[in-house]
């Protein structure tokens, strides 16, 4: 049995901010040893994210999505907080029902936690960690990033999970959030908070069987905590430097670790160890020991060297911090009902073929909009890529009311006609364009379609595909 | 078959009336249509009322249509309340020449009414978009103004034309606009002003927008026997023509192109027995400038693409071969949703019969194009002076 990382698919939001603009508008810095990190745009959350890593991670392995047969999600940002998103992510996807799901949200700890049951769960398995904490934006807010991992689990892997430990002590107050509260927090003690870390965590890597390590992915709030708590080891500052990546994507939470191993199982060779040991404030912390590199993965350095950097007003914007959501004068309804039966068009463009004449209907439901003829259509995936028919900017004051929101947050967004070519066949679906200054969208434009937040109609989020320039 | 005639029509003027309701500024309208008709004519003659409106606002979702006639004393008519969003009206008008030619009626009062500027902008928004195709187009993040620019922004890409070809309509309608007391707008404004205002949504500008408008309109609709009785000059509606078309522009074969609005034209000018251009003038729907470019060439008054020279040579002003939008159009007049297609039969009426704030020389033939959202439902009706039909 050779069970353990097949492949893996990273999402790191295209906005980032120097933490040095942050410090300089506080006057203090409270983003120790990071240097940039990662925020997500206004219709980005942890579902998207987790989306976005797990159609990354797919497409490096000939598995399909209805093969999955686990499907687990780590979080501490959920966007509700009661609620299972991994049957929204497997939906979205193109997974099969029998998919069986997890979501985990309690700590960071649940993204090596999910982990650990995809690769003891059966057959194809995905685990995600997807995250993007807030905090008190004169505090904890300062070294606080975005990102999403996934990891595809399988047999016959070129990573295989050595050993796994796990060690629990009751430490309170180290990383928490009240109920009902957005901001994640801590007492901020600070020995008792290295001590509850660092005890655990080498607690953890003593229980260990697993060869001379070469990377190590440490619970890492920020840039100088895994490199003490890895002094308390037998770990080399080198093998935990390809195991951190806090200091160019923040605190991740539940994500962070994850992509640090990420980025080490990349780097690693086929007879190298690599361990991801992570804390869960409360007092928790889990280990899992590979051995083996990974050629499946993305570039971690790449995606992290990249994005778009902002200023400190537009990252208070994006991030939701200095706009309250409220809809005001009541958005447009789609009924939930409604909504479920045209996920499949919203997702993964399902578009109707006519038995008729051939000719595309989108969404797939009534008459062919070519021939008009009423027959049951085939249902048929439309290709990701498309070309800009028709676009325009809406300003502010120009949006519809359930907009406002993304609009106060992202500014301005441009709305074009995408035309999808399939089978010969053409057919334009109307799309919201993202990842993209929206001026500089032009007819004749190629994009492709992603998923992201559209609004939310009566406090449930929902998802769909918009257009992001090619 | 029975002609329809326009015996008297009227508008309230249009404009922000937040102090009126909708029924006291139909009060207006009726009063003013009752007023035009040569004859004396007892309002108890009216048999039967079509009246639109897209919701006034969601004060009376339900009935504002017997609320309306109720108000204005016409006491047990049989009132039916027609939704076509901004071409309520337009199929009002088409329901009433049905009731006449028919038989089941002799005199039809047509009309609309609508209330706007007394809501939230967060409301006019939620109202305005309601029209559009909700679950994708609306979903996307736009409301009209948004579709109608990405129609613009195909125009301009497909065609030689230019945002100064949009302002254009913006001044020969303002323009107009200035000369009618009814207009909500009725100031004049330079090419420059039009092309240089703030974007609404890219490529249309503030002036490439019709206003959001209170108004009513009403229009008399009589069979020949009673126009004859109580009309010195009447006007015959030779062409009702009217069809749908996808709700969402995204639904459609063009993006340049309202289908339903060159179905419809071709269906009123088979009965009138008329070639597109046969008319001395015409009232399009111009909510924003793209439409009215648009309906240039749906209604066959030009070839594809040719729009911009009709507006760049002046052959659409008043003093040109065929002047468009004497009234001011919905750009100046203004839009009061339901009201606008029966208002566009106050220009014809008024025009056929010579008494046109700008008016035409020698108009004996007009035409009405109403559009219901982004062309989801359009009318085509063409107005002659005079007896004809019938008795010719």
């Amino acid at each position: 049995m050779t069970r353990g990382i097949a492949a893996a698919g990273v999402h790191v939001p295209r906005f980032r901010i120097e933490a040095s603009t942050i410090s300089e508008a506080w006057g203090v810095d409270h983003a120790s040893g990071i240097e940039r990190k990662a925020l997500p745009a206004a219709d980005e959350d942890t579902v998207t994210m987790a989306i976005s890593a797990a159609i990354d991670a797919l497409a490096r392995t000939d598995v399909s999505p209805e093969a999955l047969d686990f499907v687990g999600l780590a979080t501490t940002t959920p966007p509700l907080a009661e609620e299972e998103f991994a049957p929204r992510v497997v939906r979205a996807l193109g997974g099969a029902s029998g998919t069986r799901t997890t979501t985990a949200t309690a700590s960071p700890l649940a993204g090596v936690d999910v982990l650990e049951r995809a690769i003891e769960a059966d057959g194809p398995a995905l685990a995600i960690a997807a995250d993007a904490p807030t905090g008190d934006p004169a505090e904890a807010d300062h070294r606080l990033g975005a990102a999403a991992v996934a990891f595809l689990v399988d047999d016959d892997a070129p990573v295989t999970l050595v050993d796994s430990a796990a060690h629990a002590d009751e430490y309170p107050g180290v990383r928490y959030r009240e109920r009902g509260a957005e901001a994640v927090d801590a007492l901020g003690v600070t020995t008792y908070e290295r001590d509850a870390v660092g005890e655990s965590i080498a607690a953890v890597l003593e229980t260990l069987t697993a060869d001379e390590l070469v990377g190590a992915a440490l619970h890492q709030p920020n840039g100088g905590l895994p490199y003490r708590v890895g002094g308390r080891t037998d770990l080399t500052n080198d093998a935990i430097e390809r195991g951190t990546v806090v200091d160019r994507v923040g605190d991740a939470g539940a994500a962070t670790v994850p992509l640090g191993l990420c980025a080490a199982l990349a780097a690693a060779d086929a007879d190298d160890a690599t361990v991801a040991i992570d804390f869960g404030g409360g007092g928790a912390a889990i280990g899992l020991a590979f051995a083996g590199g990974l050629d499946n993965a993305p570039a971690v350095d790449e995606r992290l060297s990249g994005g778009e950097t902002v200023s400190y007003v537009r990252y208070l914007r994006e991030r939701g911090y200095v706009v309250d959501g409220e809809v005001a004068g009541g958005g447009a309804h789609v009924s939930l009902p409604s909504w479920s039966r045209s996920l499949d068009g919203r997702y993964r463009l399902v578009a109707g073929q006519c038995p008729s004449c051939g000719g595309l209907t989108f969404p797939a439901e009534g008459a062919c909009g070519v021939c008009h003829d009423r027959g049951s259509f085939e249902r048929v995936e439309l290709p990701r890529n498309g070309v800009v028919d028709a676009v325009t900017v809406i300003g502010q004051g120009g949006a519809p009311p359930e907009f406002v929101p993304q609009q106060e947050r992202d500014g301005p967004y441009a709305v074009g006609i995408v035309r999808f070519t399939c089978n010969s066949e053409e057919v334009t679906i109307p799309m919201q364009l993202t990842d993209c200054d929206p001026e500089t969208v032009a007819v004749g434009d190629e994009v492709r379609a992603t998923i992201r937040r559209v609004y939310a109609d009566e406090g449930i989020p929902r998802y769909g595909s918009k257009a992001a320039p090619i | 078959m029975r002609e329809a005639y326009v015996i008297g029509a009227g508008q309230s003027p249009f404009g922000s009336y937040p102090e009126e309701t909708y029924r006291s500024l139909f009060e207006t309208a009726y009063e003013r249509a009752l007023d035009s008709v040569d004859g004396d004519l007892s309002p108890d003659r009216i048999d039967e009322a079509f009246l639109g409106t897209l919701g006034v606002g969601g004060r009376q979702i339900g009935l504002s249509g017997p609320a309306v006639t109720e108000h204005v004393g016409l006491h047990g008519v049989p009132t039916t309340r027609v939704e076509n969003a901004c071409a309520a009206s337009g199929y009002a008008l088409r329901n009433a020449v049905s009731a006449v030619k028919s038989g089941m009626a002799d005199l039809v009062l047509a009309g609309g009414y609508e209330v706007m500027t007394d809501t939230s902008a967060d409301q006019t928004k939620w109202w305005l978009g309601v029209s559009g195709e909700t679950e994708w187009e609306r979903l996307s993040g736009t409301t009209f103004a948004g579709v109608y620019a990405q129609m613009a922004s195909a125009y301009l890409n497909e065609y030689d034309a230019t945002p100064d070809d949009l302002s254009r309509v913006a001044v020969k309608n303002h323009a107009n606009g200035a000369e009618n007391p009814n207009a909500h707008l009725g100031f004049t404004c330079s090419l420059e002003d039009a092309t240089a205002a703030p974007a609404v949504a890219d490529p249309l500008t503030l002036y490439h927008c019709c206003p959001t408008t209170d108004g009513a309109s009403a229009a008399l609709v009589a069979s020949e026997e009673v126009a004859r009785e109580l009309s010195d000059v009447p006007v015959r509606i030779t062409g009702s023509g009217a069809a749908s078309g996808a709700v969402g522009l995204f639904q459609r074969d063009s993006l340049t192109s309202i289908p339903a609005t060159v179905t419809a034209a071709e269906r009123a000018y088979e009965q009138a027995g008329i070639e597109a251009g046969d008319v001395d003038f015409a009232e399009v729907h111009d909510c924003f400038a793209i439409a009215e470019l648009l309906a240039y060439e749906d209604l066959g008054l030009c070839e594809r693409g040719e729009a911009p020279r009709l507006l760049r040579e002046g052959v659409t002003d008043p003093d040109g071969d065929l002047p468009v939008n004497t009234s001011g159009g919905l750009k100046s007049k203004g839009h009061p949703i339901g009201a606008t297609g029966t208002g566009q039969v106050v220009e014809a009426f008024e025009q056929l019969r010579g008494h046109g704030h700008v008016q035409v020389d020698g108009a004996e033939r007009g035409l009405t194009h109403n559009v219901g959202g982004s062309g989801g439902g359009v009318t085509v009706h063409i107005f002659e002076r005079g007896f004809g039909g019938e008795s010719a």
